[in-house]
């Protein structure tokens, strides 16, 4: 089966001579919930910037369902619907505006996208604020607009950074429903967190980056048979354990 | 062709002009009056007639140009650099679009802004009974071409300044300077002939020069060189254009 997403030893150094990702190789399979952590600065949303279009790769190869996301990069566009991390929207449009641009970026018809658009501010409970620009929201809302958006033109990979930072419990647990509905519909999904809960509950795979590099990857299971669970892992991986058994002593 | 993508990209810039109507529409219409007004009418009630033409009928082409050059100008850099620095550029660059396709997204309300700020003045000339048509395509030839052009230029500002002092650096010490001097005002005859160098050498001559042939058919330059060179120059600028949405200078980190 073709995967969904398979990244072979990416590499990506920017202008100043910042390595920001050194050697990343991974492979998500069709359907699955995959979970890619790390601390901050190791190299997961500039992963994501590559698989995106929004960062070139220095080296390395990414194929999005066996599309070059570099050669053949429109194709590959097609595939992926991207929340990113930061909110990068004019922040005197309109949520309505916002997800309805998106969707014809991506070359949808009008009445598709009106649709799109519409079951999507429904489903994010945004109705009310539908018509308010963007800069007037709160942090929830403005990050469900961002949801929206990454989803109006119903992408077969969904690339989540970080989506719950700064939302409430009931956006969260909201989401998580909404997410795994997707999931179970058959959307493959690359979610970064740094909440471990949320990785925990909705993941089937997940892979542990730092310092640019894939420490463990693997099912969420053999993470949880280790005494300490997920958390022991990350921290063991990213190399905190010392200093958290210390701080945790002390 | 991604058509729908385009037009969005269009469908966005005219709802984000909207936003600012002084700064988009008024402005420049206003400055275009107070220019017809002061050196068309009060100043060139005085000076005789140029090639049969009263002299506010020879400075309005001049006046169209200018404005073309600025809307231009304006319209690419403050889209661009303000994508940029909001990062909604990558909403572009998420999407499915080719690099000829966000170019020419940008450049089609580019285009649109130019040939509607013509019109406006048109108007105000209307007004002032000022306005003739020589030759309509050869006048949209010269909107658009012009456009085009400065359309590209305000694109590669965009993309290499980091700062938004540094979005004004061309526009201040080039396009305005040479624009003034490019013969908006003056024929070349006009000038000392020691002096004449300063409109031959200047490319915004040959703009203005060939847009005011298109409407009072009045022309100083060298006959077709103008139109060679606007062609050349704006297949230069948008082969670098190209090259730089291709490599990601100044878009893609």
């Amino acid at each position: 089966m073709t995967p969904a997403l398979e990244i072979s030893h990416l590499r990506k150094v920017y202008r100043g001579g910042t390595v920001a990702v050194e050697d990343v190789s991974l492979t998500i399979q069709p359907g699955d919930f995959f979970g890619f952590l790390g601390p901050n600065g190791a190299g997961k949303s500039t992963t994501i910037h590559c698989i995106t279009g929004i960062s070139n790769p220095s080296s390395g190869t990414i194929k999005i369902f066996g599309v070059d996301a570099v050669t053949d990069y429109r194709a590959a566009r097609k595939l992926v619907g991207l929340s990113p991390q930061e909110f990068n929207v004019d922040p005197f449009a309109t949520a309505r505006n916002i997800v309805d641009w998106m969707g014809g970026y991506f070359g949808m018809p009008k009445a598709l996208r009106k649709a799109r658009t519409e079951m999507l501010i429904e489903r994010f409970d945004l109705v009310p604020h539908a018509n308010k620009p963007f800069r007037e929201l709160s942090g929830g809302l403005k990050r469900r607009v961002i949801l929206a958006r990454a989803m109006v033109h119903d992408p077969q990979l969904l690339i989540l950074d970080e989506p719950t930072a700064g939302v409430d419990v009931e956006l969260r647990m909201q989401l998580w429903g909404y997410l795994q509905e997707l999931n179970r519909d058959g959307k493959t999904i690359l979610l970064t967190s740094h909440y471990l809960e949320e990785i925990e509950r909705l993941c089937r795979n997940i892979a542990i980056v730092a310092k640019g590099r894939i420490i463990r990857n693997g099912p969420k299971e053999e993470f949880f048979t280790e005494p300490g669970g997920l958390e022991r892992a990350y921290l063991a991986a990213t190399g905190k354990a010392a200093d958290h058994v210390a701080a945790g002593a002390a | 062709m991604n058509w729908i993508g385009l037009w969005t990209m269009v469908r966005r810039e005219i709802q984000r002009l909207a936003r600012v109507p002084i700064q988009a529409v008024v402005a420049p219409l206003i400055s275009a009056l107070l220019f017809i007004f002061i050196f068309g009418f009060v100043v060139g009630g005085n000076i005789r007639k140029i090639d049969g033409y009263r002299y506010l009928e020879f400075v309005l082409p001049g006046v169209v140009m200018m404005n073309v050059i600025a809307a231009s100008f304006l319209q690419t850099t403050s889209q661009i650099y303000f994508q940029r620095f909001q990062k909604s550029i990558e909403e572009i660059l998420v999407a499915p679009l080719s690099y000829v396709e966000m170019i020419a997204g940008s450049l089609g309300i580019v285009i649109l802004r130019s040939v509607f700020t013509a019109l406006g003045i048109m108007l105000i000339g209307v007004v002032f009974g000022a306005v003739h048509m020589h030759s309509l395509p050869e006048f949209l030839f010269w909107v658009v071409f012009v456009s085009m052009i400065f359309g590209f230029l305000g694109i590669i500002v965009a993309l290499w300044a980091k700062t938004f002092e540094q979005l004004n650096v061309l526009m201040v010490f080039f396009i305005q300077p040479l624009s003034m001097v490019g013969g908006v005002f003056n024929t070349v005859e006009m000038l000392p002939p020691w002096l004449r160098w300063l409109a031959y050498g200047n490319p915004l001559f040959y703009f203005i020069n060939g847009l005011r042939h298109s409407m009072i058919g009045f022309s100083e330059g060298p006959a077709g060189f103008g139109v060679v060179f606007t062609l050349v120059l704006a297949a230069v600028l948008g082969g670098i254009v190209w090259r730089l949405y291709s490599i990601g200078w100044g878009l893609r980190e």
